[in-house]
């Protein structure tokens, strides 16, 4: 019995075997997805491919005014359909699994939703093809730690990575850091992809994991401490750092933050003014991209030309990066404008050296009654947790820039 | 000084709708006792940043109420 997917938050391990008994009694296929289970999402990301129906991915923890502003529907149970097999009738093994997800999914397309720049979250769709461009061929007996939201990019390509190559998915995810520590070891996971973040938080005092063999990071700043002590607890392991967007999925990797060029798409990245762009031919389908060149508001610094060499500098826009996720200032601070009693808000960031930076409000009340919790209330009903605030202030007036600067 | 952390533990709690903690001592684990996530830790470091001008995640990992107070009393 080979092991699909562990959760020990959910308390579930799910082999191959009931995964494929699980595909082979789906009734009933829905092409919204939101769910808190990642096997409730991975197993509707594998019926999705084989029945080559489009799937839009849904994160767990989107409020219903967030849903309506993105879909237009808060509930989903309408979509229902009953499930029609057109490509195969029953799926016999994992390897007929792997089989019928390779040779079909020129139809398919996934959706999923990433913080805009302009204020709302935006569509990206991507194809088969865009969203396992990356994918390596390896053995089967590769174990992934998974550390990121599913219906997230980092995540669905980290999903697709392992169920590809018919790997093991261990869920290390919110769960605390013993207990990763304590799955890592105990089922012997060979990869991790995760947040510097989520990395510079599980790392031990002391110990040796000398099963894992890679550790993949990106999507903030990858701080060279951090990356000497992983490579004390993690001897074997082989450290790089991506840049990738949800548009674009991975695109480049460094061993350090100093990021080369290949030759296979040095044709498809440039930097104009000092700003990263990216031919459409790399990217998903986006609804706000139809330009053949996408300016990812990425600022870098060019180390050398041939190859192209670069380090990133900072970021064009206000989009704050917190703990790999980003958020749009302007998205958080109309929905703090509606509260009745605010008068003026401002969101900015400070640097912190656990999320690298953290997310602060400055607010002038024109009702004296309204106080902190009862803005928190009404946040947690309006945003997902990560766009709210940590530091909220009344003040008489705007003191601060976005950047965090106070003007004393 | 364990009374002031106590209270700025459960405003980070409070702030996440998490019950607020009773007490604390030395050994209380910020992750595996308090139940802080990364989100609160960051938020911790504000805090105490605030009260006490320390950064307390500057070079490295705190996981315990004793490393926190090992640091603002250096």
């Amino acid at each position: 019995m080979e092991l699909f997917y562990r959760d020990a938050v959910g308390k579930s391990e799910i082999y191959w075997e009931t995964l494929i008994d699980d595909l082979n009694q789906s009734n009933f296929y829905n092409a919204y997805c939101k769910s808190e289970d990642y096997y409730t999402i991975f197993k509707q990301i594998i019926l999705s491919l084989l029945l080559e129906e489009s799937l839009v991915l849904l994160d767990a923890d989107f409020t219903d005014d967030e849903l309506l502003s993105l879909t237009g529907y808060a509930d989903y149970a309408s979509f229902t359909q009953p499930v029609i097999r057109t490509k195969y009738e029953f799926i016999q093994s994992k390897e007929h699994l792997l089989d019928c997800i390779h040779t079909s999914s020129t139809e398919w397309k996934i959706t999923l939703f990433t913080s805009g720049t302009t204020g709302i979250p935006k569509k990206v769709t991507h194809s088969f093809e865009s969203i396992s461009r990356f994918v390596k061929k390896t053995t089967p007996d590769k174990v992934w730690g998974f550390a990121y939201n599913p219906t997230h990019i980092a995540g669905l390509q980290v999903f697709f990575q392992a169920f590809l190559n018919g790997n093991t998915i261990i869920r290390l995810f919110g769960l605390p850091q013993q207990e990763i520590l304590r799955e890592i070891r105990n089922f012997g996971i060979t990869h991790i992809s995760a947040t510097p973040t989520f990395l510079r938080l599980l790392l031990p005092k002391e110990g040796l994991y000398p099963s894992v063999m890679r550790i993949t990071s990106g999507g903030e700043k990858f701080d060279s401490k951090t990356i000497e002590l992983l490579k004390k607890i993690f001897p074997n392991a082989k450290i790089t750092n991506v840049y990738a967007s949800t548009e674009a999925g991975t695109l480049l990797a460094a061993e350090d933050d100093i990021f080369t060029i290949k030759p296979e798409i040095q044709q498809q990245i440039k930097i104009e003014n000092g700003e990263l762009l990216i031919h459409q031919s790399l990217m998903g389908d986006s609804e706000l991209n139809h330009s053949e060149w996408y300016a990812t508001g990425d600022l870098v610094d060019i180390i050398d030309t041939m190859p192209v060499k670069f380090r990133f500098l900072s970021r064009k826009n206000e989009m704050i990066n917190t703990g790999g996720y980003k958020v749009n200032p302007t998205e958080v601070e109309d929905v703090i404008r509606y509260i009745s009693g605010v008068s003026d808000v401002r969101i900015f960031s400070k640097p912190n050296s656990v999320l690298g930076n953290i997310i602060c409000c400055e607010i002038v009340k024109s009702n004296p009654e309204l106080d902190e919790t009862g803005i928190r209330l009404y946040l947690q009903s309006k945003l997902q947790e990560f766009k709210i605030p940590r530091v909220i202030r009344f003040v008489d007036g705007l003191t601060t820039t976005r950047t965090g600067k106070i003007k004393r | 000084m364990l009374d002031k952390l106590l209270i700025i533990i459960n405003t980070v709690l409070s702030n996440r709708g998490k019950n607020p903690i009773s007490a604390i001592t030395e050994n209380s684990h910020l992750r595996n006792d308090i139940g802080f996530d990364s989100l609160d830790l960051a938020e911790l470091t504000v805090r105490i940043e605030a009260a006490y001008d320390v950064d307390i995640f500057e070079d490295g990992i705190v996981n315990t109420i004793g490393e926190i107070l090992q640091k603002i009393e250096k």
